[in-house]
């Protein structure tokens, strides 16, 4: 078993697991600037942010499969 | 399509190569673009890809020159999924129940133990009920603390077990053990405090060290919140 390598995948995953809730968050944040705001390029901008956050919490959820699979697979061997 | 069969087109063992865009499945077999069903090393067939565009360095204009072969059964197109946890998500984040309930035990705790040591150092009887009524509040708001606690981590973190969560976790354990004792020592004997006996200074214990392991968890609550 590769302790160094399992300290470093754990350390990886706490900090994509933290900075999931703040894209979440962000996105919140831009959904309700966009649902406040009073002009159409002012809306489709913050909707286009909101979407991005989405975007960037789906690659950080993609990635934290990744590292957990691939702690699994070196605490197996 | 259901979601379930479309993941049997993965582009494994030259199975076609489908995924799901904004509803619409897309038939994206035979692109250079994609090997073994795996599209940049990142993207895997026989999913749904709607949350990934605009991470992308391309726009969704490029699916206008893929084949469609079908829509989501359970799908209403819309710019933004939406999964079944980010209606949990979505309460907690409205009602916070952790931070809300998590500085009761914080409070009284801390407080129980600094009237504890005023009637060590005092001894005047009122010093050692509110200790008392501290720890016992303390310990009795503990749960809901603990229990919101999880919910945060099953909803947010997908309880996925990290240094963090691990210290979290044990320490709150030992905090609720160290107070359900010394409650019950507490009701069993109530001049518990007085004497100078074994049982006297586990109980005493028992309070101050409710702040060590109080701390611990607080500390880490905080790596949460403000990351470093």
């Amino acid at each position: 078993m590769d302790k160094q390598r399992i300290k470093e995948l754990e350390e990886m995953i706490q900090v994509v697991l933290l900075a999931i809730p703040r894209e979440i968050s962000a996105r919140e944040f831009y959904l309700q600037a966009a649902r406040k705001a009073f002009s159409d390029s002012s809306r489709k901008l913050f909707s286009d942010l909101a979407e991005q956050e989405k975007g960037h919490e789906a690659e950080l959820r993609r990635i934290l499969i990744e590292l957990k699979t691939e702690l699994k697979e070196v605490r197996d061997q | 399509m259901k979601r379930e069969d479309l993941k049997n087109y993965d582009g494994k063992d030259g199975r076609p190569i489908y995924f799901a865009y904004k509803g619409k499945v897309y038939d994206i077999t035979g692109s250079r673009l994609w090997k073994n069903g795996t599209h940049v090393n990142r993207h895997h067939a026989g999913g749904d890809l709607t949350d990934f565009m605009s991470m992308a360095p391309h726009a969704e204009e490029v699916l206008q020159k893929c084949k469609v072969v079908g829509t989501l059964d359970d799908e209403v197109a819309e710019d933004i999924t939406i999964d079944r946890m980010d209606v949990l998500r979505d309460w907690y984040r409205r009602f916070h129940p952790h931070p809300v309930t998590l500085h009761y035990p914080m409070g009284l705790y801390y407080f129980a133990a600094f009237m504890q040591l005023l009637y060590l150092i005092f001894r005047v009887p009122s010093f050692e009920h509110a200790a008392f009524y501290a720890f016992l509040g303390g310990t009795l708001t503990t749960v809901p603390a603990a229990l919101s606690g999880l919910f945060s981590w099953w909803v947010n973190y997908q309880m996925t077990l990290t240094h963090i969560f691990r210290m979290k976790i044990i320490f709150s354990i030992v905090m609720l053990v160290f107070g359900v004792t010394g409650c019950i020592l507490r009701f069993l004997h109530p001049q518990i405090s007085t004497g100078t006996s074994p049982l006297s200074l586990t109980y005493s214990a028992l309070v101050f060290l409710n702040v060590p392991a109080l701390t611990i968890v607080a500390f880490n609550g905080g790596k949460i919140t403000w990351p470093s």
